[in-house]
This record gives structure tokens, C-alpha cells and sequence, in this order.
């Protein structure tokens, strides 16, 4: 049915747009002509009946709703936490059907080999290393490399049970792998969060359109678990998800995953391990777990064989996985395959592994302990992106086009100590979105983190999280360091979005009513 | 040598513990140098035990107790044997240390690791003796081992876990940890591979390691050592603690970089108060008919060389 | 459910009870007060320490028993762990680690009210408008009360929720009656009325008794009324009732069982011959049976939480001890 608003190729920006400047990057939605893409044309259309104020008003809504829910995260400043919640800019990112179809695909694909490579790593004959594709020191130096977890196997080799792979768009519109997080992504709240939210201050633009949905990820994510229960378990395995507690800056994911799959949220001290069997203490006495979707950090999982002085974790839990008696999810060890430096040695696990060509290309990555590399990398330092191979979170990173002679100077002495821990990038111009600030649009650079689930078959949640630098000109888009998120759209195949004009009046009582209610 | 290996601790607690989970490293490992031939755990309070192999080839047994306890004994009760060490039939150069295969087979133990970490105290004393032997890797090896000895007594009580090994260097004293710790640095710090052993010793008093001519019994602790890589033969085993090479009265449990990897017993315990611990290594010597030698006499030339005449 | 958010609900009830209780108290003995001799005054202050059993803390004489003294130990002093703030703030912890198990309109409303408490100038406040104070703190409670009651579902959080709430104002209601129970002369008469107004029953008390302020009948109204919440048969039958409903396929648990026998003990008990016999050491036995049923659920249901620090064992070769 062809959309009763402006047609693509037609369509005049509102005045939303008024002195929007694609500034040279690639734009999601308009192309390098400024023509709207076909994807955007009905969102757009849907969106001209909206002045800047209501857009303005409308988030204030969605702001107001997070915080009263509790949707948010804990930023610690010298001890005290403060709870800032995870912005949520009004225009939804969209995805048609074949670009996530080949985005989907890509992932299927590196996670699969990801999967391979950290089973033949910790059970198996350490293939890749055997055979020169990785080198043996790269491996046995990597912080995540962990020795505790050498021989506990993993039902159907599902070590990344929950993967959340980084992917940036650059200049020519390539989507690009920029990292793994194979350990404890989190993020997968906020898609699901952010739907809902769109859905309440923005119905309209939804109607009459076929935008695949998020809100199965509970069903999802506890299947995957089930399926990688220890055989002994039955058909009923007893999940539950292992938090840090209240304390943790996630712990709002950890409640929320808990409930939506309708399992326990239990801490390190609700766990007992006797005869090498975990159990949960419930008031109808001890009842034993099968399956552990930890969000706790390795180290801190077992002060019998990690960090003594955690009491995070659950003594004796080690044993228990090896036994057999109980899966830890995500797989201890993991950290090995999303080492920065690792990283870039995946394109040639996915070609040994599954006799592939990847699909998802990384981002151009130099190793700087090979002394050519390094040459031409110090010679071009203001050019690229120095990353620390032991960071995570976004610190760390010298950005070299945006750094201070001092700040260069401070780099290269830090990559002469210690070349092996640091990689070099190209910088990636990342793709830009519309987004609002203020009472205006503006071009914001955006990544995507979609959510991948292991459990013997590879599912994709569509669309996942993307996030978006709030500081004009930043590309650093981390929640800790002040980015926010837009709600991702990923389009059912064969169907375009439409908007059918509708009566404004009534979605501004409605809107009333949300104002009333959550104030 | 045939020995039976009686290792027991018992940890009193002043206050009731609930719980304790534990890991045990005191099973001797087979190789090229020793067979076990039987190995039994008991605990009391009685429980279950559960064996694996870890990551450096060391048998763990790993048991939780949830009885309310005011003690835990702990008896590992071994049977081994040991055979003659072949005898060093090689003297590579110092370069042939940067060999990168040779570098990549033992990357891990060329690295600092936590208790075996060198600064320049270490670097210096090591490089002193490097200059003395010249170019020859096993003399600088023994070098190494000679000079650990001579730079520290042997004293209880005067070192902790956590130590900094250049701290022991310059306090000089420490137990047969500290020892290997400090030979294993200072040979890494000269790019020789070095590993860290823990094991029994069949002597009276560990910290002298003499042989035993007066019985078949003794009482000791658990004792560690070293070894080193030697390009084109394998791992040099030596004794700082006694200055001796490592022998058919060393049994070994494993090997790791350092001591966290190859801890005797590790665990946690929910309680109050910290125990008072009591270990105890017996090892009784068997005198056996059958000699050893017919069994190896390809491993062990000089032996039957000394046989024959 | 999880033995901890079980534990935590229970101590939220409690907590809760604990500080409007605490407020009601100070909240009568101060306007009680003003009506009274001064030589009562020191009297009617060590009454109110006995009520909440810590006497023994001012007992050493370095400080005296006072209006100040001990309404600022009991409103605010931090060594004080059932200080009303002290009391409030517990009850907050307690529910913010089973945050997802309450209600958002629960949640907010008990965590405005900590948030309320510590904004004020409490010292300030005692000294210039205490009955504003306590007014605040027992409207708040109520307030807490009422969105629980309306709000949750009642599983089993919601229980042990009642569970906690109701023993604590059981025993609570019997340490008062301890503390008055000896005062069977007429003149004690302001005494017992003060006593009817610490448990909020002073206008339900006369609907029943008129205006009759026989000790007897105070007594047989605080302990035995079948219709008054704040009685002690009331709260522990509404206990009773909660522990009931815990219990899986109308198994007769321990705590269960104690409880039973100790309501039915009062069910069919008669104020006169109570009066006649010990009735101080009938009040203590209640009130030990109260501690004994808390310390029974404790068994039963949070039982095994890991009460002491993990201390990790290291042994070393070459070395006797512990590191």
C-alpha cells in the first residue's frame, strides 16, 4: 500500500530538519544527495505533524517515565552512586530488512567461530594455535585467558551464550565489526525498554507499519539457557541469574532479565555448593540449580580459585561446573576471544574454522608488537586510534586527530614501553543520525550493538542497541561516559512503513493522560 | 626409589566453622621421572571428593564440608616411585635461548608472574654471574642455583606469602619457596625458562636435604624446587634450598610459573576465628628386591656403566 | 522463595512497626507528661526505657534519665540501633534488596519517608515541635502500611511481611502492659490511660469500657481483645494466620506450632485470674514465647544465610601456619 504522505524521493524535510547538515558523514537517513532513503520516508512523513516542542515535550515524558520505573544505571563518584538513567533520543534508528539480513548473517557467522575457537582453546586440541593462525604467547598473555577454566566442558559448545558484537558504519556505509563482548554484555534492557517508551509518547508513527519485534528476548534468552543445562538436569533445568547486587551499576538489567524470563535473582550468598551440587536457599530449604547466567565478573565467581576476597561469588562453584552438576553462563574464559588484540586475528579464525570468507569485515586494525606495523603506526600517530588492549568501558583510548601534542607525546612512550598491549585503528567515521537536541535536529554518530544468543542454533535479537554520542563531534557513545540510545527498527521483509494520517487531537489527549499519570 | 608418602594436616578452629570448600595439590604426578602407583584422600569430617587434572598437568582433589566442624584432617596417603634422572649430555650457547620455537614453547615460563617478578636487585646479581660462566647456558643455570643458596639463609617466620621476591633477595632469609621463587626470577631474568615445583623430600630436615642413613622413616614438610629449560634436553630439576640436584628422594607434585600455581591446599572457610594448622609429611623409604635398574636401563647409562664394572 | 528476601521482608515488617511504635510511645509520655508532677517525670522516662528494654543503658548514671536525654537516644542517637531513624532506615535497606518484589508505589513511598527523616533537623525538631515530629513518623508508617496492604499480592513476601509487622507489635504491646502492670492503686489512673494511648486504643477502650479505667479491664482489652488490631491476642492471631499460609500442604511447622499454643493460651484466658495469680510473670512468659517464635522462624525459613566473613586458607610448603 504506497504511503499517503510525501514519496521518497519527494520528501521535503520538516522543519524539524531545517538546517540539518549531514556535515560530510555517512547519514542513516539521508543520503549523499540529502535525499530522505526510502527506509526513513514514512517515519519522516509520520513525524511532520510534530513540532519541535512536542518532540521536546514527548521526551521529557519518557525521561520522567524512566526515572519513576527505576530504568537506570549508577554512576559512581567517589563512592556515592548516582542513579542517572540511559537517554533515549525520540527518532527510532531503522534497519531495512536486507541490510540486517546480511548484518544478521555476518554475526551467525563470527560468533559461530568465535564459539569454535574458545571450545578448541579450553577442551580441545588448540587447533588455531597449532597451526600458526593465532600466536600461542598472544593467547597465554591475554588477561581473559584463564586457566582455572582449561577442561570444563560446555554443552554444545554455547561458551558465548549471550554475545553482543559492536558494529560501526563508515564513511562508505560498510557496517564493520568494531569489537566482541563475549563476557557480560549488557545493554539488552534498554532495547527492549526502549520499544515500550517509543510506543507510548511516539503510537503514531508505529501505526500501519511491520517492524519486528524485541519483546521475545526473555523467551529467548531462557531457552538458550535451558538448552546448554547439564543432561542430568531434566527437562525442567532450574535457572537463575547470579548478580553482583544492588550495588552494581547493571543491576537494574539483572532484575529486569530475571523477570522477564520468571527465574530467580539470586546473589553469590544464596548459592551453597555441597558435594559439588549449587543450591539456592529458599525458605522450603535447599533446591538445586542447573544452569547460572552470571553477570559477575570472572574473577570474582569463586574465592576458592579466583580472588579469595570476593564475596561476590559462590565457594566450591568451580568444582561444581566441572563435575558436570552445573553450567556457568557465559562460559568462564571468555575474555580470551574479545581481547582487543585477538580481535584482530577473527577474520582469519572465521576462514580456519569455517572454511568462510567473513561477512562483517573488522575495522583496519595494526598490531603494534609486529615492528613494521608499529613504524608506520608512530609515524602516523595523529592519525589513528591507540587502544589498550587491557581496557574496557571506552577509557584508555588516544583518539589521534583529537589529541594534544602532550597527549601523543604520552602515547608513544606508553607504546615503546609496552607495544604489546595496544593495537592502533584507522579512525572510523562513523555514520551519523538525526538526532534531537535541544528543539532541533542534529547529525549524532551512532553505533549498533545487536544481541546474539547461543544454544546449539545462533539466534539474532533484531536490532539491538543503538547508542549514540550525545556531545556534539564525540564519538564516544558508552553509557558511563554520557551517551544515550535510540530505539532500532529492524523492517519485516517485503513490507515498507507506512503512517496513515490520522487525527492529531486525539493522540494529543492520550499523551495528556501518559503527562497525568507520570508526573 | 620406593616411597610411600603419608601426607596429613589437620586445622583446629577456635569457634564452629560451617562450611569450608578446598582444593588439594598433594598427589605426586607421573612422568618421565616418577610413576604413582596408588594415591588415596580421606577427610574428616568425611567428604566427597571430586579429581581433575589442571591446566599444568597437577592431579587436584576438590572437597566441600557443610557439617558444622571445629576441625578438618585432611591424609593423602601416596605411593611412587622414582627412577635416576638421565644425566645432562648437552651444552648449548646462550643464543640458542633466543631461538624462537624454543621462546614460544616456554613463553609462559619466561614471563614475571606474581611471586617471581625481577626488578633491578635481581637483574644485577643475575647478570654478575652471567658474566662469570660466559657462554654457556647450563653452567649459567647451576650458577644461578649456586648463588640463591649462598644469598640466603635458610629462616622460618622471616617471610610471607606475598613477598616480593627482590625483598628476600636483600633481606636474606627465607623457607624453600622463597628459594625456588628467587632462582626461578633470577633465570628469567636471563631469558632461561623457569618453573616452580612442589614436592616431597625424602630427608630429615628439609632446609639441609641430606640423605637418609640411619632408617626408613622420616617426618617433613612439603618441600619445592625448581627447574629450567635447557635448549636440546628439557628440564634441568635443581634444589636451591639444599644445593643439591633433584634426585630419586624428590617426588614431585607439579609445576607451575610460581606458587599460586601449584598450592599445596587452597580453600575458604565460613567461620570466625583462623585455625591453628598442623602438616605433617611421613615418607617411608620400601627397600624392594627388584632393582630399579633393569626396568631403566635405558634411561640410565651411568648406572649400568657403574654396574658393570 | 529465596530464604534472604524472605529474611528481608520479615525485618522490613519489623523495622516499620518498631519506629511508629517507638514514635507513639515518646509521642504519649511527652504530652502524658504535662499533665503530670515533676517527680513522675524521671519515673514516667525509665518506663519508657523499660518499654523498649534499654534500661540497662542508662544505667551506668553518666547520663540522666530526661524528656532530652532519652527521647534523643530513641529518636536519633546512632549508637542506638532501634533509634526510630536508626529503626527506618533499616526498614528501607531491607526493601530496597527486594526492590523488585514490592511495588513501585511501596518502594517510593517508604524510601520518601527515610529520605523525609534524614532531611530533618532532628534535634531541632525535639526541641521545639516533637509531637509534629512524631506525628509525622507514625502518619508515615500508616501511610507505608496502607500502600503495602493495598498494593501487594499476597504470596508469600507478603507473609512474612505480616509475619515480622505482627510480632514486633505483639511484643511490643506486651512490654507495655509489663511496665504498667504493678500500678494497681487508683491514682495510677493517668498511668493506665497513657498506656491506652501508647497503643493508639484509648477511644476504642472506652467504646467497650465506658469510662471505667479499672487496670483489669485495660489489661483484658490489651491482651485479649478479639477486636482491637494493637492487642497482643489480635497480632499474634493475625500472625498466626500468616504462618499458616506458609506452611506447605497445612504442615505443622515449628514456629507454627509454638505460635498456636501460645495465642491459645491466651484465647481462653480470664483477665481476673490472671490478675489473681502472677500476672508479671505471665506478661514475661508471652513475651519470651513471642522471641521463641522469631527465633523458630528464623530456623525454619532463613535458615543456613552465611553469618560469618569467608576467610581464605592457604598452606605453604616448607611452613607450619597459616597465612
Amino acid at each position: 500500500m504506497p504511503p499517503d504522505g510525501p514519496s521518497a524521493t519527494e520528501a521535503d524535510p520538516s522543519s524539524l530538519f531545517a538546517n540539518y547538515d549531514r556535515g560530510g558523514f555517512f547519514d542513516e537517513v539521508f543520503d549523499a544527495d540529502d535525499q530522505v532513503r526510502p527506509h526513513y520516508a514514512a517515519l519522516l512523513a509520520g513525524l511532520d505533524r510534530f513540532t519541535p516542542e512536542d518532540l521536546v515535550r514527548r521526551a521529557r515524558i519518557r525521561d520522567a517515565a524512566f526515572r519513576s520505573q527505576g530504568i537506570t544505571f549508577t554512576v559512581y563518584d567517589e563512592g556515592e552512586g548516582i542513579e542517572r538513567t540511559f537517554p533515549m533520543d525520540l527518532l527510532p534508528r531503522i534497519v531495512p530488512a536486507d541490510e540486517w539480513q546480511h548484518i544478521e548473517d555476518g554475526l551467525v557467522q563470527r560468533v559461530t567461530a568465535l564459539n569454535s575457537f574458545l571450545d578448541d582453546l579450553y577442551v580441545g586440541e588448540r587447533a588455531a594455535i597449532h597451526d600458526g593462525i593465532i600466536p600461542t604467547w598472544l593467547v597465554e598473555t591475554s588477561d581473559g585467558f584463564n586457566r582455572e577454566a582449561f577442561g570444563i566442558p560446555v554443552p554444545l559448545g554455547a561458551r558465548c551464550l549471550v554475545a553482543g558484537v559492536d558494529l560501526v558504519r563508515d564513511g562508505e556505509g560498510t557496517y564493520r565489526v568494531l569489537e566482541d563482548n563475549l563476557r557480560n554484555p549488557s545493554g539488552v534492557s534498554y532495547v527492549i525498554e526502549n520499544r515500550v517508551a517509543m510506543t507510548r509518547v511516539l503510537p503514531t508513527v508505529f501505526a500501519n507499519q511491520q517492524i519486528r519485534s524485541v519483546d521475545h528476548y526473555g523467551r529467548s534468552l531462557l531457552n538458550a539457557l535451558n538448552r546448554v543445562a547439564p543432561p542430568a538436569s531434566g527437562d525442567q533445568p532450574t535457572v537463575v541469574v547470579l548478580t553482583p547486587g544492588v550495588f552494581n551499576s547493571a543491576y537494574f538489567e539483572h532484575v529486569f532479565l530475571a523477570s522477564q524470563m520468571g527465574v530467580e535473582l539470586v546473589e553469590g550468598r544464596d548459592l551453597v555448593v555441597d558435594d559439588h551440587v549449587v543450591s539456592m536457599r529458599t525458605t522450603q530449604g535447599l533446591k538445586r540449580v542447573d544452569v547460572i547466567y552470571r553477570r559477575i565478573d570472572d574473577a570474582f565467581l569463586d574465592p576458592v580459585v579466583f580472588r579469595s576476597d570476593s564475596t561476590l561469588g559462590v565457594p566450591g562453584l568451580m568444582a561444581a561446573a566441572r563435575a558436570g552438576n552445573v553450567t556457568i553462563a557465559n562460559a568462564v574464559g571468555n575474555g580470551v576471544a574479545d581481547d582487543k588484540a585477538v580481535y584482530a586475528y577473527v577474520p582469519e579464525l572465521i576462514r580456519y574454522y569455517l572454511g568462510e570468507e567473513p561477512i562483517l569485515p573488522n575495522v583496519e586494525t595494526y598490531l603494534l608488537w609486529d615492528e613494521d606495523q608499529r613504524a608506520e603506526v608512530l609515524d602516523r600517530l595523529d592519525e589513528l586510534v591507540v587502544k589498550p588492549v587491557a581496557e574496557a568501558g571506552g577509557y584508555g583510548i588516544v583518539i589521534g586527530p583529537a589529541a594534544s601534542d602532550a597527549e601523543l607525546e604520552e602515547c608513544r612512550a606508553n607504546i615503546e614501553a609496552d607495544p604489546r598491549n595496544y593495537i592502533a585503528q584507522e579512525v572510523v567515521s562513523l555514520s551519523r543520525h538525526p538526532s534531537l537536541v535541544e528543539d532541533h535536529l542534529e547529525g549524532r554518530h551512532i553505533d549498533l550493538r545487536p544481541f546474539v544468543l547461543s544454544g546449539g542454533d545462533i539466534e539474532v535479537i533484531p536490532g539491538g542497541l543503538t547508542r549514540v554520542a550525545m556531545r556534539r563531534g564525540s564519538l564516544v557513545v558508552n553509557s558511563s561516559q554520557g551517551g544515550g540510545s535510540k530505539d532500532t527498527w529492524v523492517l519485516a521483509k517485503g513490507v515498507e512503513l507506512v503512517v496513515e494520517a490520522e487525527d492529531e487531537s486525539t493522540e494529543v489527549e492520550s499523551s495528556a493522560i501518559d503527562v497525568e499519570e507520570l508526573s | 626409589m620406593r616411597l610411600d608418602i603419608r601426607y596429613r594436616t589437620t586445622f583446629t578452629y577456635e569457634n564452629l566453622v560451617r562450611e569450608s570448600q578446598n582444593e588439594l595439590r598433594a598427589c605426586p604426578r607421573s612422568d618421565e621421572n616418577q610413576e604413582l602407583i596408588s594415591y588415596r584422600l580421606q577427610t574428616w569430617p568425611v567428604s566427597k571428593v571430586f579429581a581433575f587434572t589442571d591446566y599444568w598437568g597437577t592431579r587436584v582433589d576438590a572437597f566441600g564440608i557443610r557439617l558444622p566442624h571445629v576441625s578438618l584432617e585432611v591424609v593423602a596417603e601416596s605411593s611412587v616411585e622414582t627412577f635416576q634422572r638421565p644425566l645432562l649430555t648437552v651444552a648449548p650457547h646462550l643464543e640458542s635461548l633466543r631461538d624462537p620455537s624454543f621462546i614460544s614453547a616456554h613463553h609462559e615460563y619466561l614471563l614475571r608472574s606474581p611471586h617471581a617478578s625481577w626488578g633491578r636487585g635481581i637483574e644485577a646479581e643475575a647478570v654478575r654471574q652471567r658474566e662469570l660462566v660466559g657462554d654457556d647456558v647450563v653452567s649459567l643455570i647451576l650458577a644461578l642455583h649456586r648463588v640463591t643458596g649462598a644469598r640466603i639463609t635458610y629462616a622460618r617466620g622471616a617471610t610471607e606469602v606475598g613477598i616480593e621476591v627482590e625483598e628476600v633477595l636483600s633481606q636474606g632469609k627465607g623457607v624453600c619457596q622463597d628459594y625456588a621463587h628467587l632462582a626461578v626470577a633470577m633465570c628469567r631474568s636471563q631469558g632461561i625458562p623457569a618453573r616452580y615445583v612442589s614436592g616431597y623430600l625424602f630427608t630429615r630436615d628439609d632446609s639441609v636435604g641430606a640423605d637418609v642413613t640411619d632408617g626408613d622413616v622420616v617426618e617433613v614438610q612439603t618441600h619445592a624446587w625448581f627447574e629450567a629449560a635447557v635448549p636440546g634436553f628439557g628440564w634441568l630439576a635443581l634444589d636451591p634450598t639444599n644445593q643439591k640436584e633433584v634426585g630419586v628422594r624428590h617426588v614431585k607434585i607439579g609445576h607451575g610459573r610460581d606458587y599460586d600455581d601449584v598450592q599445596p591446599l587452597r580453600g575458604v572457610f565460613c567461620g570466625s576465628s583462623s585455625p591453628t594448622v598442623e602438616p605433617r609429611v611421613e615418607i617411608r623409604r620400601l627397600r624392594t628386591n627388584v632393582s630399579p635398574v633393569f626396568e631403566r636401563h635405558v634411561r640410565d647409562p651411568q648406572m649400568e656403566h657403574q654396574q658393570q664394572q | 522463595m529465596l530464604a534472604r528476601d524472605a529474611e528481608s521482608l520479615f525485618w522490613t515488617g519489623r523495622y516499620l512497626e518498631r519506629a511508629e511504635d517507638t514514635a507513639r510511645l515518646l509521642d504519649v509520655t511527652y504530652h502524658g507528661l504535662l499533665e503530670t508532677s515533676p517527680a513522675e517525670e524521671a519515673q514516667a522516662w525509665s518506663d519508657v526505657l523499660a518499654a523498649v528494654r534499654l534500661g540497662q543503658v542508662f544505667a551506668d548514671g553518666r547520663r540522666p534519665i530526661t524528656a532530652a536525654t532519652v527521647s534523643e537516644y530513641l529518636v536519633f542517637d546512632p549508637k542506638n540501633a532501634g533509634s526510630i531513624l536508626s529503626a527506618v532506615e533499616q526498614a528501607r535497606e531491607n526493601a530496597r534488596t527486594v526492590r523488585e518484589q514490592l511495588s513501585t508505589e511501596l518502594w517510593e513511598s517508604l524510601n520518601s519517608f527515610c529520605l523525609e527523616l534524614r532531611g530533618r533537623n532532628l534535634r531541632a525538631d525535639l526541641e521545639y515541635q516533637p509531637h509534629e515530629l512524631y506525628g509525622m513518623v507514625r502518619r508515615q508508617c500508616q501511610t507505608v502500611a496502607g500502600v503495602a496492604a493495598e498494593t501487594m499480592a499476597r504470596d508469600e513476601g507478603w507473609r512474612f511481611f505480616v509475619l515480622g509487622w505482627n510480632l514486633e507489635r505483639a511484643e511490643m504491646s506486651c512490654r507495655l502492659l509489663s511496665v504498667r502492670y504493678r500500678q494497681l492503686s487508683p491514682s495510677a489512673f493517668h498511668q493506665w490511660m497513657n498506656t491506652l494511648r501508647s497503643a493508639s486504643g484509648l477511644e476504642a477502650y472506652r467504646r467497650s469500657y465506658r469510662a471505667s479505667m479499672d487496670p483489669a479491664d485495660v489489661v483484658e482489652f490489651l491482651l485479649l481483645s478479639r477486636t482491637f488490631p494493637r492487642s497482643v491476642l489480635f497480632s499474634l492471631r493475625t500472625a498466626e494466620n500468616a504462618l499458616g499460609h506458609l506452611a506447605l500442604d497445612g504442615e505443622l511447622t515449628r514456629p507454627l506450632r509454638q505460635l498456636g499454643r501460645l495465642r491459645s493460651g491466651l484465647e481462653f484466658a480470664d483477665v481476673r485470674e490472671l490478675l489473681q495469680g502472677d500476672l508479671g510473670e505471665e506478661l514475661h512468659l508471652v513475651e519470651e514465647g513471642i522471641r521463641q517464635v522469631a527465633a523458630s522462624v528464623a530456623t525454619q525459613y532463613f535458615s543456613n544465610s552465611r553469618e560469618f566473613d569467608l576467610h581464605s586458607l592457604h598452606l605453604m610448603p616448607g611452613e607450619g601456619g597459616i597465612r
